[in-house]
C-alpha cells in the first residue's frame, strides 16, 4: 500500500510543481479531444437529428448498425486508421500517422456512433406535437431544425458529454495512431500506460487525477449552464 | 361568386396502409366559420393538419387563394395556423412560447405589450403568467397559452382541433370567445373541429360532417350502426334497447351503416297514413339549438339510447310546443334511407 500513498503524494507534488512532461500530455489530450469533438459534433448532430426525427425506409436497420458501432473495439479502429495512414496506405501521403490530427480522426470514428445514437434517442423522445406546433407557428425548415435541437438540448448535451468522456479516456487509438511520442503525441492515457509499465506510479496517478479534474470541470460547467437555462 | 379561400381537389390521405381521408372536391369561403363534426377516427384531425399545411396529403391538391400550397410554402406559412388537440408548449416561459412565432418572423417590436394583449384575449393576466415556465400551467391554462401563441400572429386562418376537449368549463368558454373575437377583430377564417356540436351549429356558417374520412353532409344526417337483422321480404330491422324496431331496406352487409336524412318530429300529430314505408318510433327531445346558418332549430332526441337529430322551422317548435324532455314521435321513410 505504501507505494500507492507515496505515489499519490508525489503526484500532488508534480502537479503543483507544474511538471512540463505532465502538462504536455494534458495539452495533447485536450487538443485531440477538442478536434475530435468538433468533428463529431459537425457530423454527428445532423445525422443523429435525421435518424431520430425522420421516418424513412430501413431506419430500423440503420439504427441497429449505429448501435452495433457503439461497441466497436478501439484497437480495431486504431488498426484501420493506422492501415489507412501508414505510408503504404491509401491516405499515407496525408502524413497524419503519429500526429495529433491523426489521433483525432480515430477518436472521431469512435465518438461518432455515440453522439448519433444518443442524440437520435434524445430527438426521438421529443413530443410528436413539437413539429406540428413549430410548423403551425410559421417555422421554416431551418427554424424547425434549430428549434427542435434547442428543445432536445439537454439530451444532446448529455450525448456530447458522453462522447467527450469516451474520447478523453481512450488509450488504444491514441497509442496505435499517435505512437505515444513524448512531447508530441503522448496523451494522458498513453502516458499513464507507459509510466505504469515503467513502475512510475506517481506520474500515472498525477495524470489520472488530472483526467478526473478535467471531467469534473466539464460536468460542473454543463450543470451550471443547465441551471441558468 | 367570391373565389374560395381553400379548394381541396381529389384529396386522399393514407396512414399505415389505411385510407383516413378522401375528399373529391371541397371549397371553403374566406372570412367565415366552418365547423367540422364527426366521430373519433373520422379524419377531422387529418383534415385540419392538411388544411393547416403541417402535413402533405398522400395524393391531391390544396389550393389556397387559388394557388397550390403545402407545408413550408412561403405563401401560407405565416398566414395559416393550427392549434392541435393536445396543446404543446416548449420548455420555455409563457412569454417565450407566445413570442416564438413573432420572433421567427423578426417582428419583435413591442413584444411584451403584444404578449400581454394575446394573453388578455384568452383571459389570462400577463403580470401573473409571462414569466411562468410552461410546466407550471394547468391543462386549461396551457391550452389558452397555446391559443394565445397563435392569436398574437393575427393569422388569416385559424384552425382549432377540439380546442375545448380537455379543459374545464371556464377555459372552454374563454377559448370559444377568443376564437370568435379573432374572427370579429381581424376577419380571421375559423375552421374548428369539435365534439360540441351545439356550439358549432350556433356559431358556424357551414358545418361539415366527416365520417370514415369522407364528407357526406352537413351534420343533419343521422348515422345508425348495424348489425341489422332480416325481418321480412325486402325489410330488415334493428331492435333498440327498449324494444322499438327501426326498419331499413336490405343492407349491403349485416353490419353496414345507415344514414337517415329526412327525420321528422311528429309531436302529437298522427303519423302519415297509408304510407307503409314510414317507420315511426318514440323518443324524448334532449336538446334544442339554433342553427346560425339556416335560422332553423336543431332538435336532438333520444330513442332508447340512439341519438337522432331533426332540423325544424322555428314555427314548428312553437306550434308543436317542443321542449327538452317532451316525448315525441319520430318518423322517416325507410325506403329513402341510404347506406355508407
Amino acid at each position: 500500500m505504501d507505494f500507492l500513498v507515496q505515489g499519490f503524494l508525489r503526484a500532488i507534488e508534480l502537479l503543483f510543481a507544474g511538471d512540463a512532461e505532465t502538462f504536455s500530455a494534458v495539452s495533447a489530450t485536450l487538443v485531440v479531444s477538442a478536434y475530435s469533438l468538433l468533428a463529431t459534433l459537425a457530423m454527428g448532430l445532423p445525422l443523429g437529428f435525421c435518424l431520430g426525427y425522420f421516418d424513412f425506409r430501413f431506419k430500423k436497420q440503420v439504427r441497429v448498425v449505429v448501435d452495433t458501432l457503439l461497441s466497436l473495439p478501439t484497437v480495431f479502429i486504431g488498426l484501420v486508421v493506422y492501415a489507412f495512414f501508414t505510408h503504404r496506405g491509401p491516405l499515407g501521403e496525408w502524413g497524419l500517422l503519429f500526429t495529433l490530427p491523426g489521433v483525432a480522426v480515430g477518436l472521431t470514428i469512435l465518438a461518432l456512433p455515440i453522439l448519433i445514437a444518443l442524440s437520435a434517442t434524445a430527438v426521438e423522445s421529443m413530443d410528436r406535437q413539437l413539429r406540428v406546433t413549430l410548423m403551425s407557428l410559421g417555422a421554416d425548415r431551418r427554424q424547425l431544425f434549430l428549434s427542435t435541437l434547442w428543445e432536445a438540448r439537454h439530451g444532446i448535451i448529455a450525448a456530447a458529454l458522453t462522447a467527450f468522456g469516451r474520447v478523453m479516456t481512450e488509450v488504444g487509438i491514441a497509442m496505435m495512431v499517435g505512437g505515444n511520442i513524448k512531447w508530441q503525441t503522448r496523451t494522458i492515457t498513453t502516458a499513464i500506460a507507459l509510466e505504469t509499465n515503467k513502475g512510475e506510479f506517481a506520474m500515472g496517478i498525477a495524470l489520472g487525477l488530472l483526467l478526473l479534474l478535467i471531467s469534473f470541470a466539464v460536468n460542473i460547467t454543463v450543470s451550471f449552464l443547465r441551471k441558468r437555462d | 361568386m367570391q373565389d374560395p379561400l381553400y379548394a381541396f381537389r381529389s384529396l386522399a390521405h393514407v396512414y399505415r396502409g389505411a385510407s383516413v381521408l378522401s375528399i373529391d372536391r371541397l371549397d371553403l369561403p374566406r372570412g367565415g366559420m366552418v365547423g367540422i363534426i364527426g366521430p373519433n377516427g373520422s379524419g377531422k384531425s387529418t383534415f385540419l393538419r392538411i388544411a393547416g399545411f403541417v402535413e402533405k396529403p398522400t395524393v391531391g391538391e390544396v389550393l389556397f387563394n387559388g394557388k397550390a400550397a403545402g407545408p413550408f410554402a412561403p405563401d401560407v406559412r405565416n398566414r395559416v395556423t393550427l392549434l392541435p388537440q393536445e396543446p404543446f408548449l416548449m420548455r420555455r416561459t409563457v412569454q417565450k412560447n407566445i413570442a416564438y412565432g413573432l420572433q421567427i418572423r423578426k417582428a419583435d417590436s413591442r413584444l411584451s405589450e403584444r404578449v400581454n394583449e394575446a394573453l388578455a384575449y384568452v383571459g389570462l393576466n400577463g403580470k401573473d403568467f409571462v414569466q411562468r415556465p410552461s410546466y407550471a400551467l394547468s391543462g386549461g391554462e396551457a391550452q389558452r397559452v397555446a391559443l394565445a401563441a397563435r392569436l398574437i400572429l393575427k393569422p388569416e386562418v385559424l384552425l382549432l382541433d377540439e380546442p375545448t376537449a380537455n379543459v374545464d368549463a371556464v377555459s372552454a368558454q374563454l377559448i370559444q370567445s377568443a376564437a370568435l373575437k379573432a374572427q370579429r377583430d381581424w376577419g380571421a377564417t375559423l375552421i374548428i373541429a369539435s365534439h360540441d356540436w351545439q356550439w358549432l351549429y350556433e356559431v358556424s356558417d357551414t358545418v361539415l360532417h366527416l365520417f370514415k374520412g369522407r364528407i357526406f353532409g352537413t351534420g343533419r344526417e343521422n348515422i345508425v350502426f348495424g348489425p341489422w337483422e332480416s325481418a321480412a321480404e325486402k325489410s330488415w330491422c334493428k331492435t333498440l334497447d327498449d324494444g322499438q324496431i327501426l326498419r331499413v331496406p336490405p343492407p349491403p352487409a349485416a353490419d353496414a351503416t345507415a344514414v337517415i336524412e329526412d327525420l321528422r318530429v311528429l309531436g302529437s300529430e298522427s303519423p302519415p297514413t297509408g304510407a307503409s314505408t314510414i317507420c315511426t318510433i318514440t323518443g324524448i327531445i334532449s336538446r334544442l339549438a339554433l342553427e346560425k346558418a339556416s335560422g332553423k332549430v336543431r332538435a336532438s332526441a333520444l330513442a332508447a339510447n340512439l341519438p337522432l337529430t331533426a332540423v325544424l322551422p322555428q314555427a314548428q317548435i312553437r306550434g308543436q310546443g317542443l321542449y327538452p324532455g317532451r316525448r315525441v314521435r319520430l318518423a322517416y321513410d325507410w325506403t329513402r334511407l341510404r347506406w355508407i
